[in-house]
């Protein structure tokens, strides 16, 4: 009995850090702490994954700045991440994350400057999308995924509208 | 212990899951909605159906269920996004600098609003033009986010200050509680939307025609119940066809076809809130349109119309061509609000939008152009009006062109908003017969800027430091350098003068014309960047063309697409008036009584240049003549109380002045000269009614605050006299102000000339090395 008590406190320790970290994961829009991602804010991330997601961002001198969004379903893990390099040459730095993209990259108009946009080829299962553009010399990449090859709210045709609509956002921004 | 842990777990991911926020559809046209249910509509006339007992207590049920949601909705989000927000200017003003406001309690879900694609599958007319329009646009477009998005990165502003610009531009977001530093709204929702359906149909009140979205907002509602009470949210579309009435009760409110609900948006000012300096008026196109031909309020335009509103003009009926249930006789009022912006439809390839904003730009004779006279260096005579007079040219004459731009039939001024992004130019080029360029003014540079010495329609406004705020940040601006527009009805007289060659022989081709760009090639740098967007349209809004000849020229045949002769003058006359040039427009106006007898207000304009011109005799024998020929003339009547006021008859100044504002209730110099009459005859309760009635008319009267604050404080109604007195100290023009202006025109002698009334345009250059100007 006299090991008990420490068990029983290390026990409920345990269940107070599961819960705070749940609730980090998956807290409702509502009670989402501060997010200083600077092109989206996490309740319209959510809305772009579906549920409730939470953001870090990262930013550092000389490296691209990253924000990314995770949303952790029953099934699914789905993860928006948007990442913001400013380049001396930005239409080339374009060309090049455009590349990641493979042959069904279609451009998409009235996105900043230029922007394009693809389905993410399946690797691992996983399903996508991707959209490259810039605002001036600001190159953007927004990628969506999904752990689920056939995700019910990432649907093919809802990552499209999606992708455009994220890109309308992040470009809006960095304007 | 362990039962205990997975039910907390299980509590936990189910809480994680309880919100799905789903996404605002971007549809690019009408493709996308939903067919609409079928409908026939009655024959006109017909009663309203009648609802049977079960019929209007099912409604009841839903109007209760309704109110209920909605209010438990919007508890819930104001539990949301209350407790971060930024109340800058404190819980009761959290959309400040905006002037909106929203009936109820706290901040308004963006779900209130139905959707667009909602209202769409009944409207689809509606719903395609708005889509491409600039309302549905107004947010989420590269010319809006680059400025707004200044104003949210401004170090010592921030995000809550735009709600200045967004309570105009995107209203859902300011009254949502989402321009704040930690937004917990889905930004995708309402963004791509702008000005939605439900935003303009959902306002229930225009508190004030002081613009910056002067407007009260209701809870959303798209029917009302027998009673005519509203009942939020969307409704089943079987509803609203059993009572289309109710649905048009609800949604269309009498003023949406007035000017005074456009302005208040298209009119703006910077109030201290936002600048932390003080009032300045920023555009009005409301007011401009107040004081034109079309409103008929104002006794004083040099020109008269049928009354025409900013609707009539810019949501103009025409047929409709997809299902459309608001149509009537098989037409719909425009929801593309045609106007200037070629820039938005440019960029999102609305190309029907694009075209018929460039067909708007060219139709309506909005502008003429005028090239009204020529005047040789070595001769002091006016060669006018050309084409109606004989003249001779040589080579090598020095020749000095008089371009007369009237504003015709624009209900406001050009350029009528920012005019520090748009622009409008006038382009002048004179040719030989075989088409060489002797002399062009107002080209565009290989890098698409403006030949700097262009005459411009623009302003600019400059910071306290004289730096030109090329980049729309308006909370800078703290004086305007130049501010060359065009009020609607008036004319301006551009001159330019260049030298015919040695060589010339026959014909010599001038031709003037207005374009127009939106927006000006340094603001698209700024967006874009230096080199990297392609250019922008530019649309010739108005042109004329002469051919002269080398030796003699002879009247020419009268084009009928030209003013008629007597209003040459008279645009002649208005364009020097403005310029201060009195003698040369009061000869203008006397060629205008030559040609026109009997012409009232031939002898008005006279009249009205020699009172300005302080030529108080011969004014008073121009206005008699005037009033000879029409006693009830308001205009006459108007200046002739200015000169009996001079000649101290005070009781026949105030009698001109009460005629005028009985023909004119709405003139609001009619009502400030009236006060001022009263306030010096000490008759203070009639000037109080008068300055009051004026600021009805004008909230921002200078005069109105000023003797307002003065007669209120006399009646012992001090609050009154302190906020009259405080609104005419934040809107008076700030003294140290033109310093501002003063230090960019000496830094850009290329542009300074703009700022001078009486300029000319020329490329020659004198002994001294400069251009011939003003000679």
């Amino acid at each position: 009995m006299a090991n008990e008590k420490p068990l029983h406190a290390g026990f409920l320790r345990f269940v107070g850090s599961l819960a705070f970290g749940l609730c980090l994961i998956g807290m409702p829009a509502k009670a989402h702490a501060a997010n200083n991602c600077p092109w989206l804010n996490e309740a319209t991330a959510s809305g772009f994954l579906g549920g409730d997601a939470t953001g870090a961002f990262t930013a550092a001198d000389g490296q691209p700045s990253v924000c990314t969004f995770t949303n952790r379903d029953a099934g699914a893990t789905r993860v928006l991440q948007i990442t913001v390099e400013i380049a001396a040459e930005p239409h080339a730095l374009l060309t090049t994350a455009a590349r990641a993209c493979g042959a069904d990259i279609a451009p998409i108009g009235a996105i900043g400057n230029e922007a394009m946009m693809c389905s993410l080829t399946e690797r691992k299962g996983e399903l996508g999308e991707r959209v490259v553009g810039r605002v001036r010399n600001q190159v953007f990449t927004i990628v969506f995924s999904s752990t689920l090859k056939d995700d019910p709210i990432l649907t093919r045709d809802a990552l499209r509208v999606r992708g455009y609509t994220a890109a309308e956002q992040v470009a809006g921004n960095l304007f | 212990m362990r039962k205990f842990a997975v039910s907390i777990f299980a509590a936990l991911v189910l809480a994680g899951c309880w919100m799905v926020p789903s996404l605002a559809q971007q549809q690019q046209d009408g493709s996308a909605l939903t067919p609409p249910p079928a409908y026939m509509a009655p024959p006109k006339g017909t009663p309203p159906v009648e609802d049977t007992p079960a019929q209007r207590e099912a409604l009841a049920k839903l109007k209760a269920k309704a109110e209920e949601r909605t209010e438990a909705e919007r508890k819930a989000h104001n539990e949301l996004v209350t407790p971060a927000y930024n109340f800058r200017y404190g819980p009761k003003n959290p959309y400040t600098p905006g002037n909106i406001q929203v009936q109820g309690e706290g901040f308004i879900q963006p779900g209130a609003f139905p959707t667009a694609e909602y209202c769409g599958t009944c409207h689809q007319e509606a719903y395609s033009q708005w889509r491409q329009a600039l309302h549905s646009n107004a947010f989420r477009t590269p010319f809006y986010r680059t400025s707004v998005n200044l104003l949210i990165r401004d170090k010592t502003r921030g995000i809550s200050f735009a709600r200045h610009c967004d309570s105009c531009h995107n209203p859902i977001g300011v009254l949502g509680g989402a321009l704040t530093e930690d937004s917990k709204l889905d930004r995708a929702k309402f963004d791509s939307d702008g000005l939605t359906c439900m935003t303009c149909h959902s306002v229930t009140k225009v508190n004030s025609t002081n613009g910056n979205a002067g407007v009260e907002m209701g809870v959303p509602a798209v029917m009302v119940d027998e009673n005519g009470n509203r009942i939020p949210g969307m409704v089943s579309f079987e509803q609203i066809l059993r009572h289309p009435e109710r649905h048009s009760k609800a949604v269309m409110h009498d003023f949406l076809h007035t000017p005074e609900f456009c302005a208040a948006c298209h009119k703006a000012n910077l109030p201290d809130t936002l600048n932390d300096y003080k009032f300045i008026r920023a555009f009005t196109a409301y007011d401009e349109w107040q004081q034109s031909k079309f409103s008929q309020r104002n006794p004083l335009t040099f020109y008269t119309a049928d009354f025409t509103t900013c609707q009539g003009c810019h949501m103009k009926r025409n047929p409709v061509s997809l299902p459309e249930y608001g149509a009537k006789n098989g037409t719909f009022a425009s929801h593309r609000w045609l106007a200037g912006n070629t820039a938005v439809p440019f960029y999102y390839g609305f190309d029907q939008q694009l075209q018929k904003t460039i067909d708007f730009l060219r139709s309506g004779n909005y502008l003429n152009v005028d090239i009204f006279a020529l005047k040789k260096a070595s001769d002091d005579k006016l060669i006018a009006p050309l084409g109606r007079v004989s003249y001779n040219l040589a080579p090598s004459d020095v020749v000095e062109a008089y371009v007369v731009v009237q504003n015709k039939n624009i209900g406001h001024s050009l350029i009528p908003e920012v005019r520090d992004l748009y622009e409008a130019w006038t382009e002048f080029t004179v040719k030989d017969s075989s088409g060489k360029e002797i002399y062009h003014s107002g080209f565009l540079k290989p890098d698409g800027m403006l030949d700097p010495r262009a005459h411009s329609f623009t302003n600019r406004p400059v910071t306290d430091e004289g730096e030109f705020v090329d980049n729309h940040k308006v909370w800078t601006i703290h004086s305007v350098a130049y501010d060359n527009t065009v009020q609607a009805g008036r004319s301006v007289l551009v001159r330019y003068q260049f030298r015919l060659p040695a060589d010339i022989s026959g014909a010599v081709t001038v031709t003037a014309k207005v374009n127009y760009r939106h927006l000006r090639q340094s603001y698209l740098n700024n967006i874009f960047g230096k080199d990297d967007h392609p250019a922008y349209p530019i649309v010739e809004i108005a042109s004329r063309t002469r051919v002269l000849q080398i030796g003699e020229n002879q009247p020419e045949a009268v084009d009928p697409a030209d003013n008629p002769d007597w209003m040459r003058w008279n645009n002649l006359g208005i364009a020097l008036l403005d310029q201060f040039q009195y003698a040369e427009s009061v000869a203008a106006f006397t060629e205008v009584i030559k040609l026109r007898h009997d012409y009232v207000d031939g002898y008005t304009n006279v009249g009205l240049t020699e009172i300005v011109w302080e030529k108080y005799g011969s004014a008073r024998t121009a206005i008699r003549k005037a009033l000879t020929l029409d006693p009830n003339n308001a205009r006459a009547l108007y200046y002739d109380g200015l000169l009996q006021r001079r000649a101290g008859n005070t009781a026949q100044e105030i009698s001109d002045f009460n005629k005028v504002v009985e023909q004119f209730p709405q003139s609001r110099d009619a009502r400030r000269e009236l006060g001022i009459t009263y306030y010096q005859q000490k008759n203070e309760h009639a000037a109080l009614e008068q300055f009051e009635a004026l600021q009805a008319i004008d909230p921002d009267d200078l005069t109105a605050h000023y003797n307002l604050s003065i007669l209120y404080r006399r009646m012992g109604r001090a609050k009154e006299a302190a906020e009259q007195q405080a609104m005419f100290v934040d809107k008076k023009v700030d003294p140290g102000a033109p310093t501002y202006s003063l230090n960019y025109l000496r830094i850009h002698p290329e542009i300074s000339t703009e700022s001078i009334p009486w300029h000319m345009h020329s490329d020659l250059l004198s002994d001294e090395g400069g251009t011939e100007h003003g000679k």
